[in-house]
C-alpha cells in the first residue's frame, strides 16, 4: 500500500511458455476472451446491484437459514430430547448432517490442490468457487458436532488447553477428539489456500476500485501486490507449497471423520474399509455439489463462457468414477459380512438391505450407484439440465449414505430387547433445512461481492482470439 | 403449589393483624388507610413484616422452625448418616418385613427386613415405591366436609352427632376395608362397631381369593386361607395364579419358589413347575411348563386331575368330577397325576379360580396328595386375603335397599372396585353419613360427607398379622407431614375414648399380644415391646383354627362348559399395579410390566392369531363389551403371545379419579403428548366388567365381543423387539438366534453341568495388550442368577429410589427414552406350545475393556482401579459416543431437565446421589455411594470388608436373592464362588469387553435333553 500508484498494474500470469500441445486442446474459455474481458466480466457482478434471480435465491436460503436458526435455538433452550433420538439412536440427522458437510467440503481441496499439482487447467474456472463452497460447507458441518452435545456451551472442553480443573486433559483415544483437530486444520488450511489465490484477484479489483472504502479494503487484503515476477514467483511457490499441504489433508479429514465409526464396535461401523470408503464419497458428494452450485452461478452470474461444457464434462467424469469406487465400496462391505462369518455384521447388512430402514438403502443405491452411471452416455454428460439434476440426485444418495450407516447400525445392534426406531422430529427437519440455508445464504453472498472465478487463473488458459478456431471446442477431451 | 397456598392458611395464628393494615388472601397486608397516613417508620415496618410473613407462607409443609438443630441429639441419629428402623411394608396385605432407610429425619429407601420370616430380606416394587407416595404434593394435607376444607373439632362433632342419631334410629353402620391384617385396627373397628346394635365390618378385596376361603369352609369347616409353603414343594401345579407377581403374598412366595430353583453340580434337583394359564402370567413365563388353556377349560381340568387322584389314593368317589374331556388333555391330566402323586406330601396344587366349586377340588386334590400340614398349612393360616365377596354383595344390596345409615371406608375405593354395579355412587351419596378415610379424593371420597385422611403408612404406628401367630409392627419414621389423622385415632374419638395411635397399638399389644409370647424372653412387658420394635416382629403363639375332617359331600361334578364363540375376559392386577391406591403412584405407573414391558397404560391382551384373524395391531383401539347391551370399554390393543385364543385379559386399577395429575408428567415441548389417555386419566377402569357370581366376584367372564376401531394409541413399552429369534427376513443363515439368555434342561444339566453353553470360537485368555491396570485392593462384580430371577422388577424400582431416577412420562418412554438404570430384558422364545420367556436383567455390565470409556472425547467416563466404570456428570458435554458403542445399550441420557419443581416430592431424593441435569449422560454405578459408605465404615473401625456388608440396592430388595455382588478378589466371597459355578457365562463375551457382570445359565425341569439355545 505504501507503494506508489505507478508500481501497480493489472496483474496478469506471465506468458506461458508456448506449449505445442496447447493447440491440440480443446479451449476452455469460449467468447474470445482477452484478460481485459475476463477482468470485466468477473468483475461486473461486483458493480451492479444482483438481478432479481440472485434476491429470490438469497431470500429463500435466507428463509431457510432464520427457519433453521429457530429449530436450533429452541433445541438448545429446551434440550436434545426435541430430537427424535432416543437411548439406542443415539446420533441420527445431527451426524449425517455433520458428514455430509464435510464431505461436500472436500471437493474444493480436491479441485484447488490435486487438481492443481496434477496441472488439470480445466479447474481454473471452478477452483475459487469450489473453495469458497468447501470454507462454507465445512463451517456447516462444525455446527453439528456442536448442537449435537448434550451441553453445548461446554463445547470448549473438546480442546486441550491448560485448566484449573486438575488439568484436566482431554481423551486423545476419542475418535471425536480427533475430528476436533482434523476439521480445524481442515478448516484453515482451507481458508489459507483459498485466501492466498484470491490475492491476485484482489489486487485487481482494488485496482479498478475508485477511491473508497472497497479500494482500502482490497488494498489492505491483498497485500501490497505489485505484480512483478518477484511477486508472482513469491506467489506461485507458497501456491504450490500450500497445494502440497493441503492434499494429504483431502485423504486425512474424511479418513478421520470415518473412524468415528470404523474404531467403535457398532456392527455395521467397526470395518476397515471405511476410510478410502469414506474419501471417495465425500469427493463425490463435494463433485455433486461443486456441479450443482456451478450451474446455478453460471446462469445467475451469466459466466457462460467461463464454465464450458467441458468443465462440466471434465468434472461428470470425476463423478461417475468416484461414484463407482462408492458403489464398489457398498458391494465389498456385503461380500466382507458374508466372508467374515461375524454374525452380528451379516445381520446388519442384511437389515440394511432388507430391513426397517432399506427404502434408505435402496435410495441410496439408486442415487449413488444406479442413476449415475447414465453419466457413462457423453450426450448426457453435455445436457447441462440433466447434469444439474444427477447432481441433486447424488447429492441425496449421499446424504442418505451417511443416514444409512448411522441409524441402521444403531438402531438394531447386539440385544434386540435395545432395539428401536427411529423417526425425525420438525427440529431436526428444520435444522437440516437451516444448514442449508445457511450454506447457500453464504454462497450467494460469495457470488456477490468476491470474483467467483479464479481471474488471474483463467487468464493464464486464455488463447489469443486468433487461435480461437472453432473446431477446438467441439474436439476431445478437456484434459 | 398447591400446598403453599393451603398452607398460607396455617399461618394465619402466627399474627395478629397490625394496624391499620388489611390482610389480603395471598398473605400480605395492605393499608387500609389513606397514603398520606402511613409515616415512612410505620411503612417499612408493614413491609418487612408482610414479607417474612410472605416468605414463611412460601416454606410450603416444611416449617422453617424445623430446620434448627436438636436441642438434643436423639439417640443413634447421626446428621447424614441413614438410620434403619425395623417395620412392616403396607403397600399390600402381604406385610413383608420392612427396614426404612431414614437419612435426617427423612424416610427415603425402603428394604426388606432380612430376618423377616415371611419375606426374607425381599421386597416387592410397591414396597419400594412407598417414599415417593408419602412425599405426593396432591396427597390430600387436611379433611373435607363436603369437598371443602374442615377442622377435626367440627367434624368430628358433626361425625359424633351423626352416629348418634343412627344409633337411635337403629340404623345399620358399615365399615368396609380391603384385607385388615392390622390385629390392633381390627380391635379398634370392632370396639368402634360394638357400639352400635346393627353394625357390621365389610372386607372388600379389589381382587378378591374368596373363593379358597369358602371352599375351606366348606371342606374343612373354617373360613381360612392356607399358608403354602413353596420351599417345601418339589412340584408346583397352578391354575392360573400368579403367585411370583401378583397372588396373595409375591414376596414370600418367590423367595419360597426360588430357593428351590438352584441346581447343583453334585445335587442337580430343582422343584417343576407347571403353570396352566389362559393369560401370560409372570408365573407362566417362568414355569418349567406352561400350557394354555381356555378360562372355560380349567374346571373340567382340575375336575379330572381331581378324579385321576382320588383313584389313586383309592378315594373314588360315587360320581366322577370332570365331564369328559379331550384326548391331548387327558394326556396332560395323567402326566400331572403321575408327577403329582409322586411327590405326595412335598407338591402343592394351586387355583386362583373365583368359583368356590373349583376350589373344593383343589382342596380335594391337595388333601388326596396329603399336602394339608406340609404344603398347605391351615393351622397358622394366612390373613393376608380375609375379602368376603357374600358380605360384599349383602351390603350392595343393603344400600340398594337404603338399609345402610352410615357407611365408612378405609383402604379401598368402594365406588371404583364396584363400577360393575351400575348407580351405585347415586346411592351410595343418599346415605346419611359416609367416611371416608382416603388419602385422596377417590371415586367415593369424592361422594362422600367426610373425607378423614388418614397418616400415610410411614408417618403412623400401626402393626400386622399376615400369618397367624407372626405379628410385625409398622413405626412412623417421620411426623405426619399434614393435617391427617391415624384410622385408629379417628374410630377412637368416634368411640368416645380418644387415644393417640401409639396409645392404641401398644395398649392392644400389652394385652392382646403380650399374653400370646412364646415362653422364653423376657416376662416384661416393656422388654417384650422393645424387642419387638427392634426387630420388627414378633413370632407369638395362634389360636389353632378347630379343623373339620375333609368333607367329600360339598364336592360338586363340573359341567361340561359349551365354547362360545365370544371372547373370555380376564381381569388382573398388573404387578406394578396391586390395586388402585397406587394409581397416583409417578414409579409404579412408569415400571414396564415384567411381561408385557408396557408402562403408563392398560390394554387388552389379544392372543396373536386373534389379532392377525382380526386384523388387529398393537396400538390400535379396540372396544370390549360385554354383552349386546352390557358395558363397553376402549382400550389400546397389544397382541400377547402365549395368550390362549378367545381370550382377552385387561388389568385393574386403571382409570383411577385424580390421574389426570399425571398429564404433563414429562417435558413439555412441541411434540410431547400427554401421559393420559382420550379419557383424561392413566388408563380405564376395567372393574366395570367384575360381577357377582355364585357368591363370589368373578376376573374371568365369557361372553365378550371386540371390535376395532379406527383409533390408535401407541403403547408405550420399552422393548420394541421382543424375541430371541431374528427376524426372518434378515436373519443370517445360521445365526437365526441371538445366545444371549442361555438355557438348558434339567436332564442335560445332570449330565453336564455345563450344557447350554454356547460353542465358543474365541477365546478370551489371550489379550493382545498385557493386562496393566492393577486392580490390587477390589474388583467389584456382579453374578445373576437366571434361574433365580422372576423378572419382578423390584429392583428396577429399588434403583430409582436408591438413585434419584426421574420419571419422564408416557410420550418418553414411547419415544424409548426411559431413564431406568436397570432394566429386564424379556424375550419369547419359540412359539405356541414350545414358547419359553426369558427374563434377563441388564445393567451397566462394568466392562473391563469398556468400549464407552474409549470414545468420551473429554475423559467423562473412565475406569476406577477397582473394576467400576464410572461416570462424571460433571465433565460430561453430552455426545452420546459412549452410549451408542455400548454393546448393551445400558446409557441413559438426560434429553430434557427433567422437572424437581415439586420441593415437596424433592424430599424423596437420595442426597448421596447426584440428580444430573439435561444434557449428560448416566447409567448404572453399581451402587458407588453404598461402596463407598460400606469402604469408610470399615476403615473407621479399621477392619476389611465383610463379604456382604456392601450391598447394591437391586440386590438387598431382589426377593429371589438372584442377585450376588461382591469383591471378586476376595477368594473367600459368595461371588468368588458363584464365578465357579458351571451355569456361569457372560453376555457378549465374545465381544471381549469383558463384563464385571456374570449370568448364570436358566435350568428348566424338563426331562429332553436338547433344547435350542
Amino acid at each position: 500500500m505504501a507503494k506508489s500508484k505507478k508500481q501497480r498494474t493489472t496483474p496478469v500470469a506471465p506468458v506461458q511458455a508456448a506449449d505445442p500441445l496447447a493447440t491440440l486442446r480443446p479451449q476452455l474459455i469460449t467468447g474470445g476472451k482477452t484478460p481485459a474481458d475476463v477482468t470485466r466480466d468477473i468483475c461486473a457482478p461486483l458493480d451492479h446491484s444482483p438481478g432479481a434471480l440472485w434476491w429470490s435465491a438469497f431470500s429463500v436460503s435466507m428463509t431457510a437459514l432464520i427457519v433453521g436458526t429457530i429449530a436450533v435455538t429452541y433445541q438448545i433452550a429446551t434440550g436434545i430430547g426435541t430430537w427424535g433420538l432416543n437411548r439406542t439412536v443415539g446420533w441420527a440427522f445431527d451426524i449425517t448432517n455433520f458428514v455430509f458437510w464435510v464431505g461436500i467440503g472436500h471437493a474444493g481441496t480436491l479441485i484447488s490442490a490435486v487438481l492443481f499439482l496434477f496441472r488439470q487447467k480445466w479447474r481454473t474456472s471452478v477452483n475459487r468457487s469450489a473453495e469458497a463452497m468447501t470454507l462454507i460447507a465445512v463451517v456447516c458441518a462444525g455446527l453439528f458436532p456442536v448442537i449435537h452435545m448434550g451441553r453445548p456451551w461446554l463445547a470448549f472442553w473438546m480442546f486441550p488447553y491448560p485448566n484449573t480443573r486438575g488439568s484436566l486433559w482431554v481423551n486423545f483415544k476419542s475418535p471425536l477428539l480427533w475430528d476436533v483437530f482434523a476439521i480445524s486444520t481442515y478448516l484453515l488450511i482451507s481458508a489459507v489456500f483459498w485466501y492466498v489465490g484470491l490475492i491476485p484477484d484482489l489486487a485487481t479489483i482494488r485496482d479498478k476500485s475508485k477511491p473508497g472504502w472497497r479500494r482500502r479494503i482490497t488494498g489492505f487484503f491483498s497485500l501490497g501486490w505489485n505484480g512483478s515476477a518477484r511477486t508472482w514467483h513469491r506467489y506461485e511457490t507458497v501456491y504450490m507449497l500450500l497445494a502440497g499441504l493441503a492434499t494429504p489433508l483431502v485423504f486425512s479429514v474424511h479418513t478421520i471423520v470415518s473412524m468415528d465409526f470404523a474404531t467403535a464396535m457398532i456392527p455395521g461401523w467397526h470395518t476397515t474399509i471405511f476410510p478410502p470408503y469414506f474419501v471417495a464419497g465425500a469427493i463425490f458428494s463435494g463433485l455433486a455439489m461443486v456441479l450443482t452450485l456451478m450451474l446455478i452461478a453460471r446462469k445467475v452470474m451469466h459466466l457462460e463462457d467461463y464454465i464450458t461444457v467441458l468443465h462440466i464434462e471434465a468434472m461428470c467424469k470425476l463423478m461417475l468414477s468416484m461414484g463407482c469406487i462408492v458403489g464398489l465400496a457398498y458391494g465389498t462391505e456385503f461380500f466382507i459380512a458374508a466372508y467374515s462369518g461375524n454374525p452380528y455384521e451379516q445381520f446388519v447388512f442384511l437389515n440394511r438391505a432388507l430391513g426397517p430402514f432399506s427404502w434408505a438403502y435402496w435410495t441410496m443405491v439408486s442415487c449413488n450407484v444406479l442413476i449415475p452411471q447414465l453419466l457413462w452416455l457423453r450426450s448426457l454428460r453435455r445436457n447441462f439440465a440433466f447434469v444439474f439434476l444427477i447432481s441433486i440426485v447424488v447429492n441425496i444418495g449421499m446424504w442418505f449414505e451417511r443416514f444409512v450407516i448411522i441409524v441402521t447400525s444403531l438402531h438394531r445392534d447386539f440385544l434386540p430387547s435395545s432395539w428401536a426406531s427411529y423417526v425425525p422430529t420438525i427440529v431436526e427437519v428444520a435444522t437440516l433445512v437451516g444448514s442449508f440455508g445457511l450454506f447457500f445464504s453464504c454462497f450467494l453472498l460469495f457470488c456477490r461481492f468476491m470474483p467467483v472465478i479464479a481471474m488471474a487463473e483463467v487468464k493464464g488458459v486464455l488463447k489469443s482470439p486468433q487461435r480461437d478456431l472453432k473446431h477446438d471446442s467441439a474436439r476431445g477431451d478437456a484434459a | 403449589m398447591n400446598a403453599m397456598n393451603q398452607n398460607s392458611d396455617d399461618h394465619r395464628s402466627l399474627g395478629t393483624e397490625p394496624r391499620g393494615l388489611r390482610r389480603l388472601s395471598n398473605g400480605y397486608f395492605v393499608s387500609t388507610e389513606e397514603a398520606p397516613a402511613l409515616s415512612r417508620r410505620e411503612f417499612l415496618e408493614a413491609a418487612g413484616f408482610s414479607l417474612s410473613l410472605a416468605a414463611m407462607s412460601g416454606c410450603g409443609r416444611a416449617p422453617v422452625e424445623s430446620a434448627l438443630p436438636f436441642p438434643i441429639q436423639p439417640v443413634g441419629a447421626i446428621p447424614g448418616r441413614l438410620q434403619y428402623y425395623a417395620s412392616t411394608c403396607a403397600g399390600c396385605p402381604a406385610a413383608c418385613g420392612l427396614l426404612i432407610g431414614t437419612r435426617d429425619g427423612r424416610p427415603l429407601k425402603m428394604e426388606g427386613l432380612p430376618e423377616h420370616p415371611l419375606s426374607q430380606g425381599g421386597l416387592c416394587a410397591v414396597g419400594q415405591a412407598l417414599p415417593i407416595g408419602l412425599y405426593d404434593s396432591q396427597r390430600l394435607i387436611g379433611l373435607l366436609r363436603a369437598g371443602k376444607k374442615a377442622e377435626w373439632a367440627q367434624v368430628d362433632e358433626e361425625i359424633l352427632q351423626g352416629l348418634r342419631q343412627i344409633k337411635d334410629q337403629e340404623q345399620q353402620v358399615v365399615i368396609v376395608t380391603s384385607t385388615i391384617t392390622s390385629p390392633t385396627i381390627q380391635a379398634s373397628i370392632d370396639s368402634f362397631l360394638d357400639q352400635f346394635q346393627n353394625a357390621k365390618h365389610v372386607v372388600l378385596d379389589a381382587v378378591s381369593s374368596s373363593a379358597i376361603l369358602d371352599a375351606h369352609e366348606q371342606t374343612h369347616a373354617v373360613r381360612v386361607l392356607p399358608h403354602y409353603r413353596f420351599d417345601r414343594a418339589e412340584v408346583v401345579v397352578s391354575f392360573g395364579a400368579d403367585f411370583l407377581g401378583t397372588w396373595i403374598s409375591p414376596v414370600e412366595f418367590t423367595a419360597d419358589w426360588s430357593a428351590r430353583r438352584v441346581p447343583r453340580e453334585q445335587s442337580p434337583e430343582m422343584s417343576y413347575h407347571v403353570q396352566l394359564e389362559s393369560r401370560m402370567s409372570l408365573t407362566g413365563s417362568n414355569a418349567d411348563r406352561r400350557i394354555a388353556i381356555h378360562p372355560s377349560n380349567q374346571g373340567p381340568l382340575v375336575a379330572r386331575l381331581a378324579d385321576k387322584l382320588a383313584a389313586a389314593a383309592g378315594r373314588q368317589l360315587d360320581e366322577p368330577l370332570a365331564p369328559r374331556i379331550a384326548e391331548s388333555d387327558e394326556n396332560l391330566v395323567s402326566e400331572l397325576a403321575e408327577r403329582l402323586w409322586n411327590a405326595r406330601g412335598k407338591s402343592l396344587v394351586l387355583c386362583d379360580s373365583q368359583e368356590v366349586g373349583v376350589q373344593t377340588q383343589i382342596n380335594f386334590i391337595n388333601d388326596l396328595l396329603g399336602n394339608y400340614e406340609h404344603t398347605l398349612d391351615i393351622e397358622r393360616p394366612s390373613l393376608q386375603r380375609q375379602g368376603n365377596d357374600r358380605e360384599v354383595q349383602q351390603l350392595v344390596e343393603d344400600i340398594r335397599a337404603k338399609q345402610v345409615g352410615a357407611l365408612i371406608v378405609a383402604e379401598v375405593d368402594l365406588l371404583y372396585d364396584l363400577a360393575g354395579h351400575e348407580s351405585l355412587s347415586a346411592e351410595v351419596g343418599e346415605i346419611p353419613l359416609t367416611i371416608s378415610f382416603s388419602h385422596r379424593v377417590d371415586e367415593f371420597a369424592a361422594i362422600a360427607k367426610f373425607v378423614c385422611p388418614d397418616h400415610h403408612t410411614l408417618e403412623s404406628w400401626s402393626d400386622a398379622e399376615p400369618i397367624s401367630g407372626l405379628i410385625s409392627l409398622i413405626q412412623p419414621t417421620i411426623r405426619p407431614l399434614s393435617n391427617t389423622r391415624a384410622i385408629v385415632e379417628s374410630l377412637a374419638v368416634w368411640s368416645g375414648q380418644p387415644q393417640a395411635a401409639y396409645e392404641v397399638v401398644k395398649d392392644h399389644w400389652e394385652k392382646k399380644i403380650f399374653p400370646r409370647r412364646r415362653s422364653t424372653g423376657s416376662s416384661q412387658f416393656l422388654d417384650f415391646w422393645e424387642q419387638a420394635l427392634r426387630d420388627g416382629f414378633v413370632e407369638v403363639s395362634s389360636e389353632a383354627p378347630t379343623i373339620g375332617r375333609f368333607e367329600t359331600s360339598v364336592l360338586e361334578p363340573v359341567a361340561q362348559e359349551r365354547m362360545s364363540e365370544n371372547f373370555s375376559l380376564v381381569l388382573y392386577n398388573k404387578v406394578s399395579m396391586l390395586d388402585s391406591r397406587h394409581s397416583h403412584n409417578p414409579w409404579l405407573q412408569e415400571l414396564p410390566d415384567p411381561v408385557t414391558k408396557v408402562t403408563w397404560d392398560n390394554y387388552v391382551s389379544i392372543s396373536p392369531r386373534d389379532a392377525a384373524e382380526l386384523g388387529i395391531q398393537d396400538g390400535d383401539v379396540v372396544k370390549v363389551s360385554a354383552g349386546k347391551n352390557g358395558s363397553r370399554i376402549e382400550l389400546p390393543a397389544l397382541i400377547q403371545p402365549g395368550q390362549h385364543d378367545g381370550v382377552l385379559a385387561v388389568a385393574l386399577a386403571y382409570g383411577c379419579k385424580g390421574t389426570d395429575r399425571f398429564a404433563k408428567i414429562g417435558p413439555q415441548w412441541i411434540e410431547a403428548r400427554p401421559s393420559v389417555s382420550e379419557n383424561g386419566l392413566v388408563g380405564v377402569n376395567a372393574a366395570v366388567f367384575v360381577s357377582f357370581h355364585g357368591g363370589t366376584q368373578r376376573y374371568t367372564r365369557a361372553g365378550f365381543s371386540l371390535a376395532k376401531t379406527s383409533r390408535h394409541r401407541e403403547l408405550a413399552a420399552t422393548q420394541e423387539y421382543n424375541s430371541l429369534e431374528l427376524p426372518p427376513e434378515v436373519a443370517p443363515h445360521g445365526a437365526e438366534r441371538r445366545k444371549i439368555v442361555q438355557h438348558t434342561t434339567l436332564a442335560a444339566f445332570t449330565k453336564d453341568a455345563e450344557a447350554g453353553a454356547v460353542e465358543e470360537h474365541f477365546s478370551t485368555e489371550t489379550q493382545l495388550w498385557p493386562e496393566d491396570h492393577p486392580k490390587p485392593d477390589h474388583t467389584w462384580g456382579m453374578v445373576i442368577d437366571l434361574n433365580k430371577c422372576t423378572g419382578c422388577s423390584a429392583c428396577v424400582i429399588a434403583c430409582q429410589s436408591e438413585n434419584n431416577i426421574p420419571v419422564v412420562g408416557y410420550d418418553e418412554v414411547r419415544r424409548q427414552r426411559e431413564m431406568h438404570w436397570i432394566r429386564i430384558d424379556r424375550y419369547y422364545d419359540g412359539e405356541d406350545e414350545d414358547l419359553n420367556v426369558a427374563h434377563q436383567p441388564m445393567m451397566c455390565q462394568h466392562c473391563g475393556n469398556a468400549p464407552c470409556e474409549t470414545v468420551c472425547p473429554v475423559l467423562a467416563t473412565v475406569h476406577s482401579s477397582e473394576g467400576l466404570n464410572e461416570q462424571v456428570y460433571n465433565r460430561c458435554v453430552g455426545t452420546r459416543y459412549c452410549a451408542n458403542n455400548c454393546p448393551y445399550k445400558v446409557r441413559r441420557f438426560n434429553w430434557f431437565k427433567y422437572p424437581y419443581d415439586d420441593t415437596l416430592q424433592n424430599l424423596v431424593l437420595n442426597p448421596e446421589v447426584t440428580v444430573r441435569s439435561r444434557g449428560v449422560m448416566e447409567k448404572c454405578s453399581m451402587c458407588f455411594q453404598r461402596i463407598e459408605a460400606g469402604k469408610i465404615e470399615a476403615r473407621s473401625q479399621g477392619l476389611p470388608i465383610v463379604d456382604g456388608a456392601i450391598q447394591t440396592a437391586c440386590q438387598q430388595s431382589c426377593p429371589a436373592s438372584a442377585i450376588v455382588f461382591g469383591d471378586m478378589n476376595d477368594p473367600q466371597s459368595e461371588i468368588h464362588l458363584a464365578l465357579e459355578n458351571p451355569r456361569r457365562y457372560r453376555v457378549l463375551e465374545e465381544l471381549n469387553v469383558r463384563p464385571a457382570v456374570s449370568y448364570l445359565r436358566v435350568v428348566r425341569n424338563r426331562d429332553e435333553e436338547s433344547q435350542h439355545g
